[in-house]
């Protein structure tokens, strides 16, 4: 896990595994956002999310010994975090994903996309199956390749690569869709 | 178009922060449930480990002496008690022995009384 390069996050993990409070709450800052929004983007509403990101972190307190870097963190934090989720949305028939409305931002305010393709892209996402919604996010959220991906999931590689393929004909076929609904409306 | 479909994707599920409320009760709740700090064993000092290696080597002589002394007081109870089944052993011989001349005298001296009162008559 230790690929060898510097990470000023490696001496805080290990202040974190000494029992140094301070170095803790720096690890927590630094992960809780991409453990937040894979919560968040797996099981659809902010309060399950919020659930699923304190449990995460807790578990983390008893498991600090057996982290070796940051690299490391950061991969057992999104190995938790999806398969906790995928664990919670077996459970259920389906989860449903609340609207934009009552909801904190499921998607980042920063970026400037198109607010149809969110919404096709949350369509996308609810219609997944558990794990390939995590492998959608995993690639396209946290960047992973297809290795990694596999590894965080237990999963062969050929099945993340078949879901991702999957995953970005059907964007694809909503995108087309989209720009040609688009072409009408200016034609018109 | 692929390209162009990925980059969208990836731009629109870009990380997003939790409320500040909420992340400041989880920074809460993870420190206040952090395990303390472990203790440091305490080594014992350069001036207490000799001390310590004279007392674990003078217990282990005691005890190599006391099986020793046991063993050996254990070894001459058995001899002495040999020694005394012997003596009993020869003692009882000897007593048999006086029993058996005894007897064999009285026979002699009956049989010699008996042929001179055949040879009176």
């Amino acid at each position: 896990m230790n690929d060898g390069a510097l990470d000023p996050l490696d001496d805080e993990l290990a202040k974190a595994r000494l029992g140094e409070r301070t170095a803790l709450a720096v690890l927590v800052q630094a992960h809780q956002r991409a453990v937040y929004s894979l919560a968040l983007r797996m099981l659809g509403t902010r309060d399950l999310a919020e659930d699923l990101t304190q449990d995460v972190f807790m578990q983390l307190n008893g498991n600090l010994k057996a982290i070796e870097s940051n690299k490391h963190l950061g991969f057992w934090l999104r190995r938790v975090t999806t398969n906790r989720a995928i664990d919670q949305l077996r459970r259920r028939t389906r989860l449903p994903m609340t609207s934009f409305e009552d909801e904190q931002p499921f998607f980042s305010a920063e970026d400037d996309a198109d607010p149809l393709l969110q919404r096709h892209l949350r369509d996308l996402l609810s219609d997944l199956s558990p794990q390939a919604r995590a492998v959608l996010l995993l690639r396209f959220q946290e960047d992973l390749d297809p290795t990694d991906i596999a590894q965080t999931l237990d999963m062969p590689i050929n099945t993340v690569k078949s879901h991702l393929k999957r995953s970005l004909e059907t964007m694809r076929e909503k995108s087309l869709g989209m720009q040609s609904a688009r072409c009408e409306d200016s034609s018109t | 178009m692929s390209q162009e479909i990925e980059s969208r994707i990836r731009a629109a599920l870009r990380p997003v922060a939790p409320s500040e409320d909420f992340s400041q009760k989880l920074l809460a709740r993870v420190i206040a449930d952090q395990p303390a700090r472990p203790k440091p064993r305490r080594l014992p000092s350069a001036n207490a480990r000799p001390l310590v290696w004279w007392l674990t080597a003078s217990l282990a002589a005691c005890l190599i002496l006391a099986v020793g002394v046991q063993q050996h007081l254990e070894q001459q109870r058995l001899q002495q008690s040999g020694l005394e089944a012997r003596r009993q052993v020869v003692e009882a011989l000897r007593m048999t022995s006086q029993k058996l001349n005894l007897a064999y005298e009285a026979v002699k001296n009956q049989s010699t009384s008996l042929s001179d009162e055949k040879s009176g008559v």
